[in-house]
């Protein structure tokens, strides 16, 4: 078993502070670098390791590619970053891969996009309150500017009652468990700390690869790296992705509203059902391929669950559905035990936070439709750790969210999250089809209801390697 | 019943032609699609895959240069003779241009006649030929992805009107459709499967081969032990060379992967030195080349359901293997099958060339290092110039599909089998 230095790891990556539920991401531009490493010195205290357990505030700090260079590592450091973050999301390739189309192509982000100031740096600050929050905001602003940065955006977020998100779905349910940090054993669930932290083994019993310096009077509290003449910058640190996901809730349940009414009359049950089978989950949370008929919230929290011993075909829990995309656990084409070893090579440790206000305080989807409060943006900050961005987080959106021919199907993508504008595709809206015994049941207009606003992607340093950064 | 043949054409460039090539080329990619493209690929109706690449100046294992050379290859529905028509007829003035940046080529006016010859004297026979999508022409995929669409619209148009019928009944109001329409006049009798004698001829090459196989390996078991412990103490000897991964290579290489459902792979490397190691890679490429057919028939090499087509040609006298293939997905996700699903088998083939990761007894290792793995993928392959799919949105298991939904047209089904067979629409 590999010892974690949660000493050193941003904590973060070991909890999400469901009890710390104000929140903020700050981004920020550097303009100095010289005043910004100051900066950085002078917060390095606040940071928050994994040892400690924050009762009111806790912060993070993560950069991207920009971001190091600006800060002032040399070249040959920077080359040293995985090629994912170095490109970002906005090449031509990326905006391909990732499926950014339409309303969701970075031309229309607002943050992040091509023609805007590039992030440097993330806050994440998390706070037991909103007025501690805004205490710790006005105290920490005039420092940006006097120490050679600016405020690109702050973005809030807001939590939603029961754990739930914008759609009303109970969300974050399925997680992986990081080994050796964890008493729970699920051996189906579990998977090595190199997978989402770096400097430790992963799936394949190896080191992730790893960003190095040189090895000088700077660098000697970082541990030496494989290559000889260098020390690890990344040990104990983290990719981390960040996509500003806009939920259209009104569109949402309207679309599933409309398509399961008879001559004019709403049928709730087919409605509630039919949105769950987009999801895979009931609202509660309870998967929809242990409970096919109706919701158990009993289930609400089950995670421990496969598809191949009675749902093979998907008649219960439709293969094309959301989270049987993004993790087929035991049913992909192969045998049950390397089908879910194979899909625990790309999962990915989630720490996202919902933004806007919910359109109803339940979420119950009845209350959702009969409220009349639609307007204004509301969405979820996605947001997730990785150790290979390439073999996790866009895998996931490649092969599995936007593949139009995941296992069997023809021509569909992920009901809530995939993205139906791809230049090659004759199809510009959703397709989404039931198995049933026998012919099975097709909609073919399913709208967007997801779109991207904007995103980047960043690295998030162990403690002793942000004190570098401070110091070179 | 159409079974399929390998073209690899090679010769070597001109030097100093290589950039005006490589132009060339970009415009024959950007019209790849067009029937008036410079290679109208459209029109060669005999073409599954085609492409062109460019393989780089290299150095030899000795230190020698290896010029840079033109790959051209086809995957292509046989009779042969019929594709070099095609090829001449509608692509000849394409090719005569492309050709003409070559080595030996006879410049002047276009004459087919010549083309043909210097084509075929310089073409190499595969050393592997995998076919993962076999015995279907490129029409038949062609027609029976319009004949599913075609069921499924009209099954989604009367979506009411099945309300309350069995399933048998429902597939009655499907093949009455399909008979009324022109055209699906082709679909009225099933695809003529393989006759007596084909079948004689390939069961009985394997029984032969397991006759004769059998017990030549009993007889030379000590001599092949003794093989395998010469390349074992190789093994053990050389350690593999650094890949080193250049990020430009890769973006270009990304750049190149454009499709939406599949993706090729072009890889070329040199091969370990000496006679061992080859005449190893030579017996273990035309194994898997004869045993291919009978134990990955149904359309996946060692496990991985995704490839449509791929080969393995030893080149240069020897030095060099390339190896090309036709898959869905990206390269990302090919590459990762490689190492979760089929390291051993893949390992066996490809653990012959120069800085592939550590192996024991030519299975064990390998692609188990990921990293490395990875790295010397990554390594090896190289930008495909060109690349053309007869039919670009359809996934090995759909090619499949497509045909059960066909074969469900004929014959009488018990009502299980008619529910199993709609299941597939």
């Amino acid at each position: 078993m590999q010892q974690l230095e949660i000493n050193d790891i941003q904590g973060l990556l070991i909890r999400g502070y469901g009890e710390l539920p104000a929140c903020n991401f700050i981004l920020l531009s550097i303009r100095n670098k010289v005043a910004a490493r100051q900066w950085i010195k002078e917060i390095l205290p606040e940071i928050t390791p994994g040892s400690k357990k924050p009762q009111s505030i806790a912060l993070h700090i993560a950069f991207t590619y920009a971001g190091l260079h600006a800060i002032g590592l040399s070249q040959e450091t920077l080359d040293s970053f995985s090629i994912e973050l170095e490109d970002g999301m906005l090449t031509p390739h990326k905006q391909l891969f990732l499926g950014d189309f339409g309303n969701s192509s970075p031309a229309n982000w607002q943050w992040g996009g091509p023609n805007q100031t590039p992030p440097h740096l993330m806050l994440m600050v998390y706070a037991i309150d909103e007025t501690a929050l805004n205490d710790w905001y006005l105290k920490h602003e005039p420092r940006f500017i006097n120490n050679g940065l600016s405020l690109i955006k702050r973005l809030d977020t807001g939590v939603i009652s029961d754990r739930k998100e914008h759609f009303g779905f109970h969300d974050g349910i399925a997680q992986p468990i990081i080994e050796g940090l964890s008493k729970k054993a699920e051996p189906g669930n579990t998977v090595p700390p190199g997978e989402f932290i770096l400097g430790y083994k992963n799936n394949y019993d190896q080191y992730p690869n790893t960003p190095q310096v040189p090895d000088d009077a700077f660098s000697n509290d970082l541990p030496m790296a494989e290559s000889p003449g260098l020390r690890d910058l990344g040990k104990n640190g983290s990719y981390l992705v960040f996509r500003q996901m806009e939920q259209d809730v009104g569109g949402f349940w309207n679309y599933v509203r409309k398509v399961t009414s008879e001559n004019g009359i709403d049928n709730t049950e087919e409605m509630i059902k039919l949105a769950s089978k987009f999801v895979g989950r009931w609202p509660s949370g309870a998967p929809i391929t242990a409970c096919p008929d109706k919701d158990d919230t009993g289930l609400g929290n089950m995670d421990n669950f496969g598809y191949r011993s009675f749902d093979a075909d998907g008649q219960r829990c439709p293969i094309g559905s959301h989270i049987r995309r993004t993790n087929p656990r035991d049913s992909m084409d192969m045998d049950i035990k390397a089908s879910v070893e194979i899909s625990n090579k790309h999962r990915i440790l989630r720490r996202g936070r919902s933004y806007g206000k919910p359109v109803c305080e339940s979420l119950d989807p009845a209350a959702i439709l009969n409220s009349k409060n639609f307007e204004g943006e509301r969405g979820l900050h996605f947001i997730c750790f990785n150790s290979d961005i390439s073999r996790q987080f866009e895998f996931i959106q490649n092969a599995w969210v936007n593949n139009p021919k995941l296992s069997r199907l023809y021509n569909e993508r992920d009901p809530i999250i995939g993205n139906n504008l791809h230049p090659q595709d004759e199809h510009r809206q959703g397709i989404f089809s039931i198995p049933m015994k026998g012919l099975r049941k097709r909609y073919c207009d399913v709208p967007e209801f997801v779109t991207i606003k904007g995103g980047a992607y960043f690295f998030m340093p162990g403690i002793k390697s942000l004190t570098y950064l401070s110091s070179i | 019943m159409t079974e399929h043949g390998a073209l690899s054409i090679l010769a070597n460039i001109i030097p100093g032609k290589q950039e005006y090539l490589t132009n060339l080329l970009k415009e024959v990619d950007d019209n790849r699609e067009d029937t008036d493209g410079i290679i109208p690929f459209p029109k060669l109706t005999s073409v599954h895959f085609a492409r062109f690449v460019i393989l780089n100046e290299a150095v030899d294992t000795k230190g020698s240069t290896i010029p840079s050379r033109l790959a051209f290859t086809t995957n292509f529905d046989l009779p042969l003779n019929n594709h070099w028509q095609e090829l001449i007829t509608y692509a000849g003035a394409g090719l005569w241009k492309v050709f003409s940046c070559c080595v030996d080529f006879r410049s002047g006016d276009y004459d087919p006649v010549k083309l043909r010859q210097y084509l075929e004297q310089h073409s190499i026979k595969a050393k592997t030929f995998y076919v993962g999508v076999g015995y279907r022409s490129v029409q038949q995929v062609r027609n029976e992805k319009k004949l599913r669409e075609d069921i499924e619209n009209f099954a989604d148009a009367n979506q009411s009107s099945f309300k309350g019928k069995s399933n048998l009944e429902i597939r009655e109001r499907i093949i009455e459709h399909v008979r009324s329409s022109p055209d699906f006049e082709w679909a009225s009798t099933p695809e003529p499967g393989p006759g007596f004698a084909w079948k004689l001829k390939h069961y009985g090459a394997l029984i032969l081969a397991i006759c004769i196989g059998v017990p030549i390996v009993l007889v030379l078991l000590p001599l092949i032990i003794i093989w395998v412990l010469i390349i074992f103490i190789d093994e053990v000897k050389t350690n593999p060379a650094e890949n080193k991964i250049d990020k430009q290579h890769l973006r270009e290489l990304m750049e190149h992967e454009t499709g939406m459902v599949q993706a090729q792979f072009s890889a070329v490397g040199n091969m370990k030195p000496g006679w061992f190691r080859l005449q190893t890679t030579n017996i273990l490429l035309m194994l898997t080349n004869f045993l291919a057919p009978y134990i990955f028939s149904k359309g996946k090499l060692s496990g991985i359901p995704t490839v449509h087509f791929a080969r393995w040609l030893i080149i240069n006298k020897g030095k060099q293997m390339l190896f090309l293939s036709n898959y869905d997905g990206n390269s990302e996700t090919y590459l990762r099958d490689f190492i979760n699903i089929a390291g051993r088998q893949l390992t066996l083939l490809f653990s012959h060339t120069i800085g592939y990761p550590k192996t024991w007894f030519m299975v064990f290792g390998g692609a188990k290092d990921a990293k490395k793995f990875m790295e010397w993928a990554r390594h090896n392959q190289t930008v495909t110039n060109v690349w053309y799919s007869a039919n670009k949105n359809l996934t090995v298991n759909n090619v499949f599909n497509n045909s059960k939904v066909r074969d469900g047209l004929y014959g009488t089904l018990t009502e299980e089998e008619a529910t199993k067979w709609l299941s597939l629409i």
